[in-house]
């Protein structure tokens, strides 16, 4: 491993020289919408772009999340899984053209995670250019249905029927370069929608109003209290409701996230929710219902793993600063069944969820290279033998 | 009318995406490949073009030779970056300067034939949003796998149908649709078979370019589908279905300018070829109404459909491509 991490800073210019291929896949992926349950079409590019590198095997699990496997040298040695999410935020509708300058591509997406996603199918060419072979069989995965109310259906059963036990995995993001993700507080995400029948407007003069009510809610959920341990915070991340400035509100909801360092705790403060939602339904009248968009159990790697400590030392020796904090990304599904595994960034980038989001190029073949790094750290045998916390 | 030449002339892209077996021709008939991109203030899409033909057709399978970009002098960041693409970026006027220097597509399109070096050439406008390299393997495909085909038409998605049980989207623009297929209807009836006769994307061999004259507008298209033509036959042309191309709309009165523009090159092709008599010359002023104030006030446009004679005729480009000196005397004697 030593020997392979002084070679590494010299990887990145190696990789610089398949600049158009790497952005080429970034944007046939990218310009393809994939919203979350809408993901054939990019699914389908994503499995010929790897056949046309010529991996040795490119199929689709159960599920459909399509996967191309690159052959190890070593048949006894199990598989790295190395993943990112292929559902985007923006609509089948939205016409995606990215712009690409000298330094940056701009376009709806592009960060979350066309790049990610644009990474992975450019690995087959990235390895052969550096002549590299692993052990393990490398996997390369695009997973569907991750987002919001796909809930990471597609990792979780790609994780839960693979055939073999796993000998670690990397999950890619597009950014922030330098994040080294190796645990996940426990979340659950909601919604609570009130709705008030029209007929009952035209009987009763004291019509209650949605919009109050869930302003209630709010109130009451921002009063519950909040332990320091373990770590526990609620988000209300959206609301939205009513359909004219002088009309009373039939019907609204409001978005949140609980998240803990203790699953137990999310399920608790939930349960207080699920009692002020019940009780102001009584109160008001109204129908008043959570629910649950989705979940994750808290999982982490420890500080001294050898993968986060491994990983640590490739972001370095790459001159990257790393920086963790928790992530509900599919790395929380990975740990929750005992793979060892670490969410990484590959560039800089801003305006992450506008339609106008802006990568950087030039970052980019150093997050590759830290990529192929932790692959080789995984294949030099520093998950084998190590449990999770 | 050759109604064959729908049928047997007309292909998809698909058909020729073995890329592999276009380079093996390619390579086995010894030939050099260019694509040259017309540019004017292309700034948010050239570099996309550029990109994914290079990595596709020139790193990944060696199907083209050289990008060239061609560019009427853009104010935007259009050349800078092309250049840190990769591609060979030049100026229009800084090439053949002793000649007049005009303005316009058709312009960028006869000096590119001075500057490349391939045997073919593919020409692709540089606002293609949706750039796949389908764009050029398409057109390249009949050019490569098909010896008596010389020149290759793109279309897009627009149905229209073709045989039996068989639909394929109608027509091209509004230009197409109310100028053009009616007059090729009126003269040209073969040639309404040419699904888009104004598609900015085709590719030909040298030998084909070469020879022909290129209005430096609107014009260059439709006259280089009647020149070849009249030149060469229906046969040596073919056309691609290249499926679906997203690219700027234009308003009517610009629209209303290319047809000014388009009328004016076949009016004069048609007086040429001996077909129709002038009495007079043709005005070079397009007039279009706007209503200011209550009043309607006349706007116009000065479209000159200059034309450069077939780039063979030019005694540097003889030079540099080691054409017989006499060779348009032997030509004109043939």
């Amino acid at each position: 491993m030593d020997n392979f991490l002084q070679q590494l800073p010299g990887f990145v210019d190696e990789i610089k020289t398949l600049k158009e291929v790497i952005i080429t896949n970034i944007v046939l992926i990218g310009q393809t919408p994939a919203p979350t349950f809408k993901e054939k079409r990019r699914s389908k590019i994503f499995m010929e772009r790897l056949a046309e590198f010529q991996v040795d095997e490119v199929t689709t699990d159960g599920y459909r999340n399509p996967i191309g496997i690159i052959r190890g040298t070593d048949a006894s040695k199990p598989p790295i899984m190395v993943l990112a999410h292929l559902d985007t935020f923006y609509e089948k509708d939205l016409a995606v053209n990215y712009v690409i300058k000298e330094d940056t591509i701009t376009g709806a997406g592009i960060l979350d995670n066309s790049l990610g996603v644009g990474v992975v199918t450019s690995l087959p060419a990235i390895f052969k250019k550096l002549d590299i072979r692993f052990e393990s069989d490398i996997i390369l995965a695009g997973t569907i249905q991750s987002i919001g109310k796909g809930n990471l259906r597609g990792v979780r059963h790609l994780l839960k029927t693979w055939p073999t036990p796993i000998r670690g995995g990397i999950c890619i993001e597009g950014i922030e370069l330098g994040r080294l993700n190796y645990y996940s507080d426990g979340m659950i995400r909601g919604e609570i929608w009130c709705s008030i029948s029209e007929e009952r407007s035209m009987l009763d003069e004291y019509t209650p109003n949605a919009i109050i009510i869930l302003n209630e809610v709010i109130n009451q959920i921002m009063s519950l209290k909040m332990p320091q341990r373990p770590r526990s915070r609620i988000v209300v991340g959206k609301i939205s409701g009513g359909a004219n400035h002088g009309k009373i509100a039939h019907e609204g909801y409001i978005g949140f996230e609980i998240r803990s360092d203790s699953y137990r705790m999310v399920k608790k403060i939930f349960g207080d929710i699920k009692d002020i939602v019940e009780g102001l339904s009584h109160e008001y009248e109204v129908d008043l219902n959570l629910r649950t968009i989705s979940n994750l159990r808290a999982s982490r790697l420890k500080y001294t793993h050898p993968l986060v400590k491994n990983s640590a030392v490739v972001l370095e020796t790459l001159g990257i600063k790393p920086f963790s904090k928790s992530t509900e990304s599919a790395l929380s599904i990975f740990l929750s069944n005992k793979i060892p595994a670490v969410t990484l960034g590959i560039t800089h980038g801003v305006d992450h969820y506008k339609e106008k989001a802006t990568m950087e190029i030039e970052p980019m073949f150093k997050g590759i290279a830290q990529v192929i790094g932790v692959i080789k750290a995984i294949d030099s045998g520093v998950c084998d033998e190590q449990q999770l916390a | 009318m050759n109604n064959n030449w729908l049928e047997k002339n007309t292909f998809h892209y698909s058909d020729f995406k073995d890329l592999g077996r276009l380079v093996a021709e390619k390579t086995r008939k010894n030939l050099k490949i260019s694509l040259c991109l017309p540019t004017l203030n292309e700034e948010k899409t050239i570099a996309k073009e550029i990109i994914i033909l290079k990595s596709e057709l020139m790193t990944r399978y060696a199907l083209l030779d050289e990008i060239v970009v061609v560019d009427s002098g853009s104010t935007d960041r259009t050349t800078e970056i092309a250049r840190a693409y990769g591609a060979d970026v030049y100026n229009a006027a800084e090439i053949l300067p002793h000649l007049e220097q005009f303005k316009g597509k058709g312009e960028n399109l006869w000096k590119a034939l001075y500057i490349t070096q391939g045997d073919i050439i593919v020409y692709l406008d540089a606002d293609i949003k949706n750039i796949h390299h389908r764009f050029a393997y398409g057109l390249l495909g009949p050019l490569l796998m098909y010896d008596e085909i010389k020149f290759v038409k793109a279309f897009y998605d627009r149905p229209i149908s073709i045989g039996k049980n068989k639909m394929r989207p109608t027509g091209g623009g509004r230009v197409t649709e109310l100028v053009i297929r009616p007059l090729f209807s009126l003269f040209f009836p073969e040639l309404t078979q040419l699904i888009q006769p104004l598609s900015g994307e085709y590719a030909g061999y040298r030998e084909v370019f070469e020879r022909i004259p290129f209005p430096i507008g609107y014009g260059v298209e439709t006259s280089m589908n009647m020149d070849i033509y009249t030149k060469w036959g229906l046969d040596v042309i073919a056309q691609v279905d290249l499926d679906r191309r997203i690219h700027r709309n234009q308003d009517t009165k610009a629209l209303g300018r290319m047809a000014f523009a388009i009328l004016k090159t076949f009016i004069n092709r048609k007086v040429r070829l001996g077909l129709i008599d002038l009495r007079d010359e043709l005005f070079d002023e397009m007039i279009q109404y706007n209503l200011v104030n209550n009043q309607y006030q006349p706007e116009l446009f000065k479209i000159e459909e200059h034309e450069r004679p077939p780039i063979i005729e030019i005694p540097e480009y003889r030079e540099k491509f080691k054409i017989e000196p006499d060779f348009i005397q032997k030509l004109q004697e043939a």
